[in-house]
């Protein structure tokens, strides 16, 4: 065989990295669709209610409008049977259907016109009016209305009581984490069309299968009848896992008027109108011996939906499957609000719950006096307490070991408030990550063409690359598995026309789509090998290609998930560190240094996996420094409405980050031996932090964000600044 | 953004022609502000009447040793200006604080004295706000007023003024010169450039119709080796301040001879920390005189429901950037 070019696990730069940085990747709003006219979504300006009367005249009027969509004209569309039903990404997403209002911000309309100034334009001369009601938009007052939304909501084994009662000490504490918003660089967009009854639609999402699924629903037409399309994608953290309502109003406006439709979301309406992380409220019981063992764990979260739709992130995963309890009590409520539905925002659950888990377990280790690396050790278990399967591989304690060497664990100040450089108050802090790793059926077409007396191949599948560096591990699979140098393959993703694919969602994209990509170009080879009588020997694909006198050959694969994966419970594992200054005086501090270390089974390209643990790690950081979106206690509206107000970490924010990756194959998870790491990223980083802010000063924040006020506010913890 | 006539005026005589003729005009300078505000609905003008490149570009010296900066320089080159960083180091620290390289670049000195309130309820047109809308009532002031003042609200308005620059213009009593259309030039201190909202919140400042701003002027020079600007913030770059201080201190054998003090993100105006300068002029430069100085510069002050912690900050920053300004040489 030739030498291999840059197979699975060499750190190549990314292929499509020359397109993106020419501006020749094309994102969803960039495609010159001829004839094509622009929409722009009207907001609710109240939080509850009902529209009373709609005035588009004026609006009407204006050069270049062609039309105003609201519930008075909008087509019926499909929607739920049910009350609060359950979103998901292959749910219905009925808009513009009636009078109501639920939150603030909700599309009541749409302007559709030749430009996109016109239609900004004209959306201010619509008028509404609404009768408003008093809108609950905050859990003060709302939290009789708690309810258990589905069986899923809670989990336990043991007895929790019990296992508090044989603690030699136990904690009950609360920790709350505020409404935060994914906000990718790319803005939401489409541009639909619709011809002879079907849709085509360049749209900006993660799942274009089940985009189409969303769609075929709300329009009531077959899912052969649409196509969508996102060859790239900037960025998503689960923003784009669903089909949001400005595609289903561009698809509506292009049938209206029979010209395609780009709708293009505004950053300020990426607040309102694209998902959110809800706030949380998670109350966490502890337990444990004097050596640590952890006797109890109760894990209850109270969070907000809609008042018109359903979901519920599950802060509790963590809980039942990290660490060794026999007593272990997870409960979820809801309750609605008059604020947007929430939805999956990167590692939803894991990202808040191990916030509140990670930080209990460091208030336990101080309680206690161990070391809070020695305590999670204590608890830690080759066997899932949730299911009692073994874990496929679970290298947990190196990743703390590891990471506590490599971080100088062993120089923390031993107590808090102890260490002082000039007016900064230094502290180390600690936690550990988990996060399942799960796999999704997959599949790929690869064709070989043979030019010059050089092998081509081109790859393609379904599945999207949301800025994390797909096209450039499925090149290097192919390259691998077909034996040519990565420069002579080609990757096109994101169309629904490509061989199914998930797309990009829940940590499963790597290791499926890679997978998939393997089984087209094993069963490709193997139909090359049969038809030359070559089965089982070792050829290349160029031989192949001459013997059997082709120019071309193409084949698909579909990879699906293994038997023996069902046997297993399958997670990536990981430990965060990280080192603050606190300013003794102002609130201010600085986070001075951050190690990952993951076990995330191969990593196909530590180049690209190394820039989504980054932005893991970044994003964890902004849980702690400043990210939140606030609530308007009278009105119910966002009053962090931009980048300005809304305060995602700059560079400088941004510490010296170190990220390892344990050496790992799981081939338990799959043929590849891949994880998952999207989500592993973000997992426990705030914990980490928070943890280092109560070792600098002696002051827990149990809520996020912690800003220069909640610094100077919050008390130092009795008793802890004494020597013990 | 709704429709506008744009006016670009060969010199400064038609721009204030212009302005005088049209009731809705504004004055565009890097636009940095005024193009956000227009997308946002809050600011309608009928005519933008572009200014950034008249000729107000120069920083010149002046017979009493002070200088002028012309209104239409960016602030990037402000801050970066030779004798500006020589003279008036607290004046460039200042700048370079503020916003992004992006937005300094932009942004002239004339439209960032005119920077708007980032006050959620000014900004969101659905929302009541007396300086949005006068009359309207103000949503701050029972609402959400954790950002807001803590010095010289007005039951109309608690916002605050938002920017940097300003600050050190306060503390280092510079004034700003104005341009009205009768040829008639008035320059005046930048205390009084501002205003309080009392009950006209609608009001910045005491700018009149069709004034334009063509310079700043700097006394001579201060605090050229003792200065520090001190910004709270939640994030390291592109947040306005929580609390911001300006301070320059003047030592002669040992004692401090002159001070300049000034606070930011806590009045509708850059507020003047005269008391807590008076305390301090001819005492030691001491922590505990600076610590001092901090509890004087809020002894005052009346905070919101949501905004007290800006009264144990506010104290805090003074102090500390006294001491940074007297640790710096």
């Amino acid at each position: 065989m030739k030498k291999l070019i840059a197979g699975t696990g060499d750190a190549i730069s990314r292929v499509e990295g020359p397109l993106k940085v020419t501006g020749m990747a094309k994102y969803a709003s960039e495609f010159p669709v001829e004839n094509k006219v622009y929409g722009q979504g009207i907001n609710s300006t109240i939080a509850r209610g009902r529209i009373t009367a709609i005035d588009t005249a004026e609006a009407l009027r204006q050069p270049g409008v062609l039309e105003v969509i609201t519930y008075q004209n909008a087509e019926q569309l499909g929607g739920y049977d049910e009350e609060m039903p359950a979103i998901a990404t292959d749910t219905p997403m009925p808009a513009l259907q009636g009078p109501e209002v639920h939150y603030y911000g909700e599309y009541v309309g749409l302007v559709v016109a030749e430009t996109l100034e016109q239609a900004q334009y004209a959306c201010r001369l619509v008028k509404v009016d609404y009768a408003a009601e008093e809108p609950n938009v905050g859990f003060e007052g709302a939290r009789d209305s708690a309810y258990k939304p589905s069986e899923r909501s809670d989990y336990s084994r043991g007895d929790l009581a019990a296992g508090l009662a044989e603690a030699d000490e136990q904690l009950d504490l609360t920790y709350i984490t505020p409404i935060e918003h994914h906000h990718p660089m790319e803005l939401h967009a489409v541009i639909a069309t619709y011809e002879n009854g079907k849709i085509d639609a360049y749209a900006s999402q993660q799942m274009v299968e089940n985009s189409v699924k969303t769609l075929a629903k709300t329009f009531q037409i077959p899912e052969s009848d649409i196509r969508v399309r996102a060859p790239f994608v900037g960025g998503g953290f689960g923003s784009k896992l669903n089909t949001e309502r400005h595609v289903i109003m561009a698809i509506m406006a292009a049938k209206m008027i029979g010209r395609p439709v780009q709708v293009t979301v505004t950053r300020t309406q990426m607040f309102t109108n694209t998902g959110l992380r809800q706030r949380n409220e998670q109350r966490m019981r502890l337990g444990a011996k004097k050596d640590g063992t952890l006797t109890a764990l109760g894990h209850d979260t109270l969070s907000h939906t809609s008042t018109y739709e359903q979901y519920q992130e599950q802060c509790g995963t963590v809980s039942k499957m990290l660490y060794a309890t026999p007593n272990n009590q997870i409960t979820h409520r809801l309750m609605p609000l008059n604020l947007q539905t929430p939805f999956a925002m990167r590692a939803p659950g894991e990202a808040t719950g191990s916030f509140a888990l990670e930080s209990a377990l460091d208030e336990l280790a101080w309680k206690l006096q161990l070391d809070p690396i020695d305590l999670r050790i204590k608890n830690d278990t080759q066997v899932d307490p949730s299911n009692g399967k073994p874990f496929s591989s679970r290298p947990f304690v190196e990743c703390l070991r590891i990471g506590a060497e490599q971080f100088g664990w062993a120089d923390r100040p031993l107590r808090p408030g102890s260490r002082r450089e000039g007016n900064w108050l230094v502290g180390y802090g600690v936690s550990g990550a988990s996060r399942a790793s799960p796999y999704q059926e997959s599949s790929a077409r690869v064709e070989l063409s043979l030019d010059g007396g050089e092998v081509y191949a081109k790859v393609q599948t379904g599945a999207t690359d949301i800025g994390t560096g797909t096209y450039t591990i499925l090149a290097q699979t192919a390259a691998e598995y077909l034996g040519i140098p990565v420069e002579r393959i080609t990757v096109e993703l994101g169309d629904t026309k490509f061989p199914d694919s998930p797309g990009s969602g829940g940590s499963w994209g790597a290791a499926s789509f890679s997978n998939g990509v393997r089984v087209a170009c094993q069963n490709l080879l193997d139909e090359l090998r049969q038809r030359a009588g070559k089965e089982g020997q070792d050829v290349s694909v160029e031989t192949l290609l001459l013997d059997n006198e082709l120019a071309t050959f193409a084949a698909e694969g579909t990879a699906s998930r293994s038997e023996e994966a069902q046997d297993y419970s399958i997670y990536s594992f990981g430990a965060n560190f990280a080192e603050v200054w606190v300013d003794k005086d102002t609130g201010m501090y600085r986070i001075k240094r951050m190690l990952n270390v993951g076990a995330a089974g191969k990593i196909l390209n530590p180049k690209t996996a190394y820039g989504q643990i980054i932005g893991g790690l970044t994003m964890g950081a902004g849980m702690v420094i400043a990210e939140q979106t606030k609530v308007e206690p009278n009105f119910g509206n966002f009053i962090t409405r931009s980048f300005a107000d809304y305060h995602v970490p700059v560079n400088l924010d941004l510490a010296e980050i170190d990220v390892i990756f344990l050496p790992e194959e799981d081939k338990i998870a799959n043929a590849m031996g891949i994880k998952g790491i999207g989500e592993l990223g973000i997992t426990s980083v705030a914990a980490s932090i928070a943890n280092a802010l109560f070792n600098a000063t002696g002051k827990r924040f149990r809520e996020l964000p912690v800003t220069p006020e909640r610094v100077l506010t919050t008390e130092v913890e009795a008793g802890v600044l004494q020597s013990r | 953004m709704r429709p506008f006539t744009y006016r670009y005026p060969r010199d400064q005589r038609e721009a204030l022609t212009a302005a005088a003729a049209e009731a809705g005009a504004k004055y565009l300078g890097g636009g940095t502000n005024l193009l956000d505000l227009m997308k946002e609905d809050v600011e309608r003008p009928t005519m933008l009447i572009e200014v950034a490149d008249l000729p107000h570009q120069q920083v010149t010296r002046n017979a009493d040793g002070g200088f002028t900066i012309g209104a239409m320089l960016s602030n990037s080159a402000t801050a970066n200006y030779p004798e500006i960083r020589t003279n008036y180091p607290l004046l460039s620290m200042t700048m370079l604080a503020a916003a992004t390289a992006q937005i300094r670049n932009m942004a002239t000195n004339g439209g960032n004295l005119l920077q708007r309130t980032r006050c959620p309820y000014f900004y969101e047109t659905s929302m009541p706000c007396n300086k949005r809308a006068p009359g309207s009532g103000c949503g701050a002031l029972n609402g959400m007023n954790d950002n807001h003042a803590v010095f010289g609200w007005s039951e109309a308005c608690v916002a605050t003024y938002p920017g940097d620059m300003a600050v050190a213009l306060t503390a280092l009593g510079a004034s700003v010169t104005v341009q009205g259309l009768d040829g008639t030039a008035r320059t005046l201190p930048i205390s009084d450039f501002y205003r309080l909202p009392g009950d006209e919140p609608e009001r910045d400042n005491t700018l009149q119709p069709g004034e334009l701003i063509t310079a700043l002027t700097l006394p001579a020079p201060a605090f050229p080796a003792h200065y520090y600007y001190l910004k709270i913030r939640e994030r390291s770059s592109y947040a306005y301040a929580l609390v911001s201080v300006a301070a320059g201190l003047q030592l002669d054998n040992g004692t401090i001879s002159q001070v300049g003090l000034a606070m930011g993100g806590v009045a509708h105006k850059p507020w003047r920390l005269t008391e807590a300068e008076a305390f301090l002029t001819g005492k030691a430069p001491s922590e505990e005189n600076f610590a001092e100085a901090g509890v004087i510069a809020m002894r005052e002050a009346r905070p919101l429901e949501h905004n007290e912690y800006k009264l144990p900050m506010g104290e805090k920053a003074v102090a500390r950037a006294l001491v940074q300004a007297y640790a710096r040489n």
